[in-house]
């Protein structure tokens, strides 16, 4: 078969494909009809509010013109390549979310594991206190850090009364630690959200059968428990470490660290306009966070990845 | 392998009373059912010998010596599940090498006593197999070797048979109650279900509400139930009222040759089988269904004072409703309830 | 391990056999040393005490500065350790519009509401459908299309960059607004309305209808999505909230008035004084606490996509 045949040959049976799914005459034809039915409205969003944008971006990242978005330029790709700025906010950006990452994984771990196995009095407050936080944008959460570390901070003062140190140097809110704290509060109640429902999943008569065949508490958190729960922590930690990337109101207010995000917004402040870095910025966070869930996602059940 | 002994275990959640101060032995080597309808306090009792619930009064006792406040990893015992509850994320070997690595057996001996187990329990073949590839029946093998890899003190099953089909099951019934007599197993075996109970155990307690209605071998417990109850749980019984005197009991329309404890009015326990079919029967009942099961028929039927029995007929015979049969009562398999 | 008498406990042959009577005139050996009670594991006596006062620790970090800060809203002056001169509304009509006309931010907030209101119902018209098709169809690249659909893979700040330069007119509109909060929140309500749907058997439940003669449009909408409504009003709620306070994309986007709600709050950090703040944050801890307690009212387990089984 000549490649022009094979080629017509494909375009028939495209086109058959198409007409029947928009004239169907078996069950099966018709079920493909509903199913594009029922994705184009989704598909009409992500395209206008979501392909078009990100195509524009690119285009914006390599543009000469940056006002009118003329020409051809790779003068951004090369600056973010070149100048050693860029590569300091990308460092900084892997390691202080990956920490913040790792210490909200290892808290939520032990909050899901209280709620699911010990008998609280109280489960429905701690339940409430945990997820309260998800609901608070990252500009709340600077507000927060600041009414505790700040310099009139609630902690900051009593740390100042018991040392007799001045609150003006003990204040931490504008410093990494604060901005620190404040990533952490963000993300362990995602963190926690979820592990509890890996918890809700975990089969506690294998945990009993591990005690009874001799196995104390530990060894069974050890043995059984935590092998069970490591597609959830996986999970857990894909999700936390997205999350803690997009984080971008508390650094905003707080400005102690250069991370990913706040390096977009300097891009375009007035004063260093320079959008097409900015695009190229955005673009590589996009395609890294794109690369690293589905790379995660390669691990962990789909399913388990939430909010 | 040890006696168990329950003294007054009792065991309150909240305002539910699900243990109801059970007295119970189970004798070392024994293999004890424990049967009773859904809510009964089984699982329970279970757990508290297992040790995950401590009773709120009352004590466990392995020969004799107090274990209520031994934690369950301390007190060797074998627990088997109805959802097997195996480790997935470990080989089948390292399932049922898990109890001896908690005991910091050596790693050579570990592997030698697992293969053993496997090899006793036909699965020798599934050894570096995921529990999760496995057939139900496979699956509960593993368990079983799991829970016998630590020569527990006893060993309880819960249900263990519960998700199986009814041939696998018949068959693991019998190979389960081999292994467990030459092993010398003491176990204890939870069911719902009354055959599998009496084809497994040594003997037999019937749990209701939280108490034991009795305890006895099957046969015990079928010929002879202590109540209403255990008659009505244990097979199909018509329990039927009448005046005992002297040696005889008087239904009105029968009457039977039995002695009871005491005269006046008392309660008959008739298993189906004890109706026997006669030309000329003292008693006239009247079909009112007839089912065909292939061995025999199923029919029930309405005694002269209205009482409705289940009877069970020769297959060969065909029986129409409506129909008036002739009855007779074999003495020698009543029972009268004290 | 923690039990040192465990050799002798194995074989029973071990010291101190001794005889034991029974209530039935036998005797029995038994090992009495074997349960003689040995010391509880390391991590039976220190784990739990240690865990507890962890998650205690979270507890109180994650709901301390909360409860700090809406009591703070009723003093008079937070100098000090502890906020003090209770209590006053003087914020809270500052807040409310009723006193100093800066810090009001009912117009802010009246204004995020309706957009996220707007970004709710779109999300309703897009969300319950997909999620419908992913969870009842199996089809090509269904599970790219899910990931894609419940991922959020493009944050607010570099969405908002991307949406002024592609739209320069209506990126900045309230319309562009609601397209940005729907896409941004779209995962919420494809995972609660997905949920609802796998909990019950999707395909029993529009066989039998169709069966009956109900057309299948007709079947999605008065059999099907009635049957998921907890998880629509659940995911409307999550998505509102989220939108309500949004910043990330709205900061980028936005210019103009009124300030969003998110944006007022940042426009404002340095010219309101602190109760102010506590009082303006404070409105909105209500709203959220609001929708958490609707949220557990129908089987959420809090402000999460989860729910309890």
């Amino acid at each position: 078969m000549s490649v022009r045949e094979s080629t017509a040959a494909s375009v028939r049976r495209v086109a058959v494909f198409a007409a029947t799914t928009a004239r169907p005459t078996t069950e099966r034809e018709r079920e493909r009809r509903r199913i594009a039915i029922m994705c184009l409205p989704f598909f009409a969003l992500a395209t206008v509010a979501g392909f078009v944008p990100l195509a524009m971006l690119v285009r914006m990242s390599v543009a000469a013109d940056v006002i009118w978005i003329e020409g051809w330029s790779l003068d951004a790709w090369r600056t973010l390549l070149t100048e050693p700025t860029y590569r300091r906010v990308a460092w900084n950006t892997v390691w202080f979310v990956g920490l913040a990452t790792v210490v909200s994984v290892v808290l939520g771990v032990a909050v899901a594991h209280v709620l699911e196995k010990y008998d609280l009095p109280f489960e429905r407050v701690v339940v409430a206190a945990v997820s309260f936080p998800i609901a608070l944008p990252g500009i709340i959460v600077a507000i927060l850090v600041i009414a505790m570390l700040g310099r009139q901070g609630l902690v900051t003062n009593a740390i100042a009364a018991v040392t007799g140190t001045s609150a003006i140097d003990l204040a931490s809110a504008t410093a990494i630690t604060g901005l620190f704290l404040g990533y952490v509060y963000s993300l362990v109640p995602r963190a926690t959200m979820v592990l509890r429902g890996t918890y809700a999943e975990v089969n506690t008569q294998a945990e009993e059968a591990a005690r009874s065949l001799g196995a104390s508490r530990w060894e069974t958190f050890y043995r059984v428990t935590l092998p069970e729960i490591r597609p959830g922590i996986a999970a857990a930690t894909i999700l936390t470490f997205r999350s803690g990337l997009a984080i971008f109101g508390t650094v905003l207010l707080l400005q102690s660290h250069y991370v990913i995000t706040l390096q977009i917004q300097r891009e375009i402040s007035v004063g260093t306009y320079r959008p097409d870095v900015a695009a190229a910025i955005g673009l590589v966070y996009v395609v890294f966070i794109v690369a690293f869930t589905f790379v995660g996602l390669r691990f962990v059940r789909t399913d388990t990845v939430t909010l | 392998m040890s006696e168990v002994t329950l003294e007054s275990l009792t065991k309150r959640y909240g305002d539910e009373l699900a243990v109801d101060g059970i007295d119970l032995t189970i004798r070392d080597g024994e293999i004890l059912g424990i049967v009773g309808p859904s809510g009964c306090g089984k699982t329970t009792t279970l757990r508290t010998i297992a040790g995950f619930e401590t009773p709120t009064r009352g004590r466990v006792r392995f020969d004799g010596v107090d274990v209520t406040h031994v934690p369950p990893e301390e007190r060797h015992v074998g627990l088997v599940f109805q959802s097997y509850a195996l480790f997935d994320t470990m080989t089948v070997r390292e399932n049922v090498a898990f109890g001896l690595k908690m005991r910091d057996v050596p790693q050579r001996e570990r592997r030698e006593r697992a293969s053993a187990l496997l090899e006793m329990l036909d699965i020798a073949a599934l050894a570096d197999r995921r529990p999760t590839t496995l057939s139900g029946g496979q699956q509960q093998r593993v368990g079983l070797a799991r829970a016998l890899a630590i020569e527990p003190h006893v060993l309880l099953l819960d249900e263990p048979m519960t998700g199986l089909d009814a041939a696998l099951k018949a068959r693991l019934r019998t190979e389960i109650r081999d292994l467990l007599a030459d092993l010398g197993v003491t176990a204890i075996y939870v069911t719902h279900d009354q055959e599998e109970a009496m084809a497994m155990c040594d003997r037999i307690a019937v749990l209701n509400a939280g108490t034991v209605e009795q305890v006895g071998t099957p046969s015990a417990i079928y010929r002879r139930p202590a109540n209403a109850f255990v008659a009505n749980f244990i097979g199909n019984s018509t329990l039927l009222t009448g005046v005992a005197e002297d040696g005889r009991v008087d239904l009105g329309f029968a009457e039977l040759e039995v002695a009871a404890a005491t005269n006046g009015t008392v309660t008959v326990a008739v298993r189906p089988e004890a109706f026997e079919f006669e030309r000329e029967g003292s008693i006239d009942a009247e079909v009112t269904s007839a089912t065909y099961l292939g061995d025999r028929t199923q029919l029930t039927a309405t005694l002269p004072d209205d009482t409705t029995v289940a009877l069970h007929a020769d297959a060969a015979e065909t029986y129409r409703t409506g129909e008036t049969v002739s009855l007779s009562i074999d003495d020698t398999s009543v029972h009268v309830l004290e | 391990m923690s039990d040192d008498a465990e050799p002798q406990r194995r074989s029973r042959s071990g010291v101190g056999v001794e005889p034991n009577s029974r209530t039935d005139g036998g005797s029995v050996e038994t090992t009495v040393e074997a349960w003689t009670p040995s010391r509880p594991a390391l991590s039976t006596r220190l784990g739990r005490p240690l865990v507890l006062g962890i998650v205690t620790l979270v507890v109180l970090v994650l709901s301390v500065p909360v409860v700090v800060t809406f009591v703070s809203s009723f003093a008079e002056t937070a100098t000090g350790i502890l906020p003090r001169g209770f209590v006053t509304f003087e914020h809270w009509r500052d807040v409310l519009g009723l006193g100093d006309d800066q810090m009001a931010v009912i117009p802010g907030l009246a204004f995020s509401l309706a957009i996220a209101t707007g970004g709710m119902i779109l999300n309703v018209v897009i969300g319950v459908p997909i999620a419908y098709a992913l969870t009842r169809y199996e089809f090509y690249a269904r599970d790219w299309l899910n990931t894609l659909a419940i991922v959020p893979l493009v944050p607010g700040v570099v969405l908002g960059l991307a949406f002024v330069q592609t739209y320069p007119n209506h990126g900045r509109s309230a319309l562009g607004l609601i397209a940005g909060y729907c896409l941004l929140k779209s995962p919420y309500m494809v995972l609660t309305v997905q949920s609802s749907f796998q909990s019950m058997d999707l395909v029993r439940l529009e066989e039998s209808a169709r069966s009956l003669g109900a057309s299948w449009p007709r079947t999605f909408l008065t059999v099907v999505v009635p049957h998921a409504k907890r998880g629509i009003l659940a995911g409307c709620i999550i998505t509102w909230t989220l939108a309500a306070a949004e910043f990330n994309f709205t900061f980028m986007v936005v210019s103009g008035s009124p300030d969003p709600f998110a944006v007022f709050l940042y426009r404002n950090t340095s010219n309101a004084t602190y109760m102010q703040q506590a009082a303006a944050v404070s409105v909105y801890f209500l709203l959220v606490v609001s929708a958490i307690a609707v949220l557990q009212l129908i089987g959420n387990r809090g402000f999460t996509t989860i729910r309890d089984q």
